[in-house]
């Protein structure tokens, strides 16, 4: 389904919604992140600084609370995500794609319910990226687009005036639908512009993962490389990169005691980070990653050669914001460049 | 104004004749102007180090990873390292010192001096260049000069400076064993701790609107504490791993474990994740700046370590960072210090 | 609770083992009536008080905290109580400044021969938090 949408009718749309939490892009405190938004909606972010994984993959999740009474057996009661529809507008093409690749981890082997809970009442609508809107973007350089609508329940192209919308999946139909008297049929002329429009996003210079479909073998060859330790030298070791982007996945489980008598508490889920130093460390004290290298090859590999091995894609979407947000100057393109180049 | 080809020449000179093992400085990184961390081992790349307004970082955290390392590999320093260190970051420096984290003849200072103006605030650049993207940026006297795409942009320091540069007290390295650029100390742009002053200004419910705001935004990404080198604890209170969870441990043996701060990213913890890094870091703090410019969430850290130093200056007469041999805030006493508010 | 009975704060009080603590037990021997709010956590020194203990007691839910010592001077290792009077001096200037009612946190010397004390510091800070209701600014919310 293509249709034109009048930009100043963009809110009609959204009003129209009315089962759907709507989520959009909200400059609060000089930082874009994805908030719930009533009636206008502005979608003339960059990129927000989180990505919207959080809506299916929350930084907490509370699986379930425990109580016990003394000398009696322990209480358990399920907490279940709730049944609300978030429908996400703005969502970049890089987070877009980060969306299937969520779904990967959380559905080979074991279905994650927590996660599927929330998915599947999450819908993406996207906004392709006229200009590239970061100058960290590369996702070009790893198998995705500006125009990309991988992931996406529906795809938003900006015309000026107005909107280009096209429903990717049957939610983004029904999206549309609710409000399809707002919606016009796309003229010859519009198809010709949206063609345009998409050919030249996809033809503005972006920086690049060189050969990406050679990295995964490189890597493998460089596990043992000095140059893992050489770049990730000043790696501070904070969880930056890691909670802003759109697909890494790593959590931990903690119970966390509300009362000891009662015994009251919570198992909770909660985002963990593989450049923390403690991420692998044992009890015994010994650390597996023992320093910045070990633990920045970890993640790069795990987007670049993990990921590829298992699922034939790199993980990484190329949305940029692991180089643009790192506080001393990590950069994933010039990581996986640098060592691919002196692979053996 | 200072010349890197002299900070280069000295980091060149050391190495070439062994005086020290590693300069730790900026260079070039590869993301557009920024500068980025380096260490450099051998005279052929202290060509690679630059000077220029994005030099944000505090290196002396690094001083600190590389003891950590020594300690993991059970060796002793060879020889010193040498750092580039601003008024900042050598003050950082002899709070170490202060704290036998390393000694004095551990550690050669290069210092610089930030003259007029400090280093820039990118949250202040993005709003002035409204989208456009700086290639460069160099300090000229009391103006930066970015090369952007549609040419020079030449802008007063003040407007684009961090606010902490603004406000600083001594932008000289007092501690140095070689310094470049003039001391200016006495050319504050603002009065001391003037955001502070102006927070202050409103009552108890505003400002607890204002930090419930923050600390529910607060992603517990800990880049505050990991950038930091005076978080240098093996282990911080947040974290809980000298607790092994075995299948042998039952969930009251977990209740009867202390744990000050869970894992949640939910304001209660994160108040107390922040309000115990504020009080660990009460006169020790030089602000260096540094957490609140790696917050990727703007969470304004930066009031809560300005207003400890501040009662630590007006209450105890006390400066973080002024000497080596000095006591530290909360292990030492004067027997004027305020006692009016103890019943 | 229900809704006749009158709100009773919770506070948390650390008391010195060497006198506050004493000057409590004294309160209760001689039979000095006052408020049963306060739990005590005896310490053996103001001085070992971490502001983390402090901000403990808020986060799970005191609605105000007591720390009670030796007057100067009188301190059982000499210095303790002037560290915790600097110490405390500054967290309670961070309670205040992210927005904490400064009557949630309170100090007092009181010596083991001063059971009236005791029982007037307690009477007052219950007196002072009554009007400032339930904390829960700091505490931990309850798990839904």
């Amino acid at each position: 389904m293509e249709k034109i949408l009048d930009k100043k009718r963009i809110d009609d749309w959204i009003a129209a919604l009315d089962n759907w939490d709507i989520q959009g892009p909200v400059l609060e405190d000089d930082i874009w992140s994805y908030q719930p938004v009533s009636g206008a909606v502005r979608l003339d972010h960059p990129n927000t600084k989180q990505s919207p994984k959080g809506l299916a993959f929350p930084q907490r999740e509370i699986f379930f609370k425990f109580e016990q009474i003394k000398g009696e057996a322990p209480r358990l009661t399920q907490v279940v995500p709730d049944e609300q529809r978030h429908a996400v507008f703005g969502v970049r093409p890089c987070d877009g794609r980060g969306v299937p690749r969520m779904d990967l981890v959380f559905n080979d082997h074991v279905e994650d319910n927590y996660y599927q809970a929330r998915r599947k009442n999450v819908a993406y609508v996207g906004l392709a990226c006229n200009k590239p809107p970061s100058a960290n973007c590369f996702c070009l350089s790893v198998g995705g687009s500006p125009v990309s609508t991988d992931g996406l329940d529906v795809q938003m192209t900006d015309l000026g005036d107005r909107y280009f919308v096209k429903a990717i999946t049957e939610t983004g139909k029904g999206l549309m639908a609710a409000a399809g008297k707002l919606f016009a049929e796309p003229s010859a002329a519009d198809q010709k512009q949206v063609k345009q429009v998409h050919a030249e996003a996809v033809a503005y210079p972006q920086r690049a993962v060189r050969n990406v479909e050679e990295v995964p073998a490189k890597l493998k060859a460089s596990f043992k490389s000095p140059l893992w330790q050489e770049l990730a030298q000043a790696c501070i070791g904070c969880g930056i990169c890691t909670f802003l982007c759109p697909t890494c996945h790593c959590f931990d489980i903690n119970d966390e005691v509300q009362s000891k008598a009662p015994l009251k508490g919570i198992r909770v889920r909660t985002w963990d980070n593989c450049q923390f130093p403690d991420f692998t460390m044992h009890s015994s004290g010994h650390n597996p990653r023992e320093n910045t290298g070990a633990r920045l090859r970890q993640r790069v590999a795990h987007k670049f050669q993990y990921f590829p091995e298992n699922f034939g894609m790199p993980q990484c979407t190329g949305c940029g914001r692991c180089i643009s947000e790192c506080p001393v100057g990590i950069d994933i393109i010039n990581v996986v460049n640098k060592v691919a180049e002196n692979a053996a | 104004m200072i010349n890197i080809q002299d900070i280069r020449e000295t980091a060149r000179d050391m190495l070439t004749k062994g005086e020290v093992r590693a300069v730790i400085g900026y260079r070039r990184g590869s993301r557009g102007m920024l500068a980025e961390p380096t260490f450099i081992t051998s005279a052929e790349q202290a060509d690679e180090l630059v000077w220029d307004p994005t030099c944000f970082h505090n290196l002396s955290l690094y001083l600190v990873h590389d003891r950590k390392f020594l300690a993991h590999i059970r060796k002793n320093a060879e020889a010193p390292v040498a750092i580039v260190a601003k008024g900042c970051d050598a003050r950082s420096i002899v709070v170490l010192m202060q704290e036998h984290y390393f000694k004095r003849e551990d550690v050669y200072i290069i210092g610089v001096s930030c003259e007029g103006t400090g280093v820039l605030d990118e949250r202040k650049l993005a709003k002035h260049l409204n989208g456009a993207q700086a290639s460069n940026v160099a300090f000229d006297g009391g103006d930066f000069v970015f090369t952007t795409a549609e040419g020079e942009k030449r802008l007063p320091a003040r407007e684009v400076m961090a606010d902490r540069c603004l406000e600083c007290r001594i932008p000289f390295p007092r501690e140095h064993n070689i310094v470049f650029g003039e001391d200016k100390t006495g050319r504050q742009l603002e009065a001391p701790f003037a955001a502070l002053t102006r927070f202050e200004a409103q009552g108890t419910g505003a400002r607890w609107d204002f930090w419930s705001h923050h600390f529910d935004r607060c992603i517990r990404c800990f880049a505050c504490r990991s950038v930091c080198p005076m978080c240098y604890c093996d282990e911080c209170v947040v974290d809980s791993i000298t607790f092994p969870v075995t299948t042998e441990t039952t969930a009251e043996d977990k209740a009867n474990r202390i744990r000050w701060i869970e894992r949640s990213a939910v304001r209660s913890e994160n108040i107390t994740y922040l309000m115990t890094r504020a009080m660990h870091l009460a006169g020790r703090c030089t602000d260096c700046g540094e957490c609140e410019r790696a917050c990727p969430v703007n969470v304004p850290i930066r009031l809560l370590n300005n207003k400890m130093e501040r009662e630590a200056r007006e209450q105890f007469g006390f400066e973080p960072g002024a000497s080596i041999g000095g006591p530290s805030l909360v292990a030492s006493f004067l027997d004027r210090d305020p006692g009016d508010f103890i019943r | 609770m229900s809704e006749q009975q009158v709100y009773e704060p919770r506070i948390v009080a650390f008391l010195c083992k060497w006198c506050s603590s004493a000057g409590s037990d004294l309160a209760g021997v001689s039979r000095i009536q006052y408020p049963a709010n306060a739990t005590p956590i005896t310490v053996p020194c103001t001085g070992a008080i971490s502001p983390m203990y402090i901000m403990s007691a808020f986060n799970k839910g005191a609605d105000g905290v007591l720390v009670s010592g030796c007057h100067i001077g009188d301190c059982h290792y000499i210095e303790g109580n002037y560290l915790a009077r600097r110490k405390m001096k500054l967290i309670m200037e961070l309670l205040e400044f992210i927005g904490v009612e400064p009557n949630r946190f309170r100090m007092s010397w009181v010596s083991a021969a001063e059971g009236a004390k005791f029982a007037k510091v307690v009477t007052d800070f219950v007196n002072d938090l009554k009007p400032l209701g339930p904390q829960d600014k700091l505490k931990k919310a309850e798990h839904t």
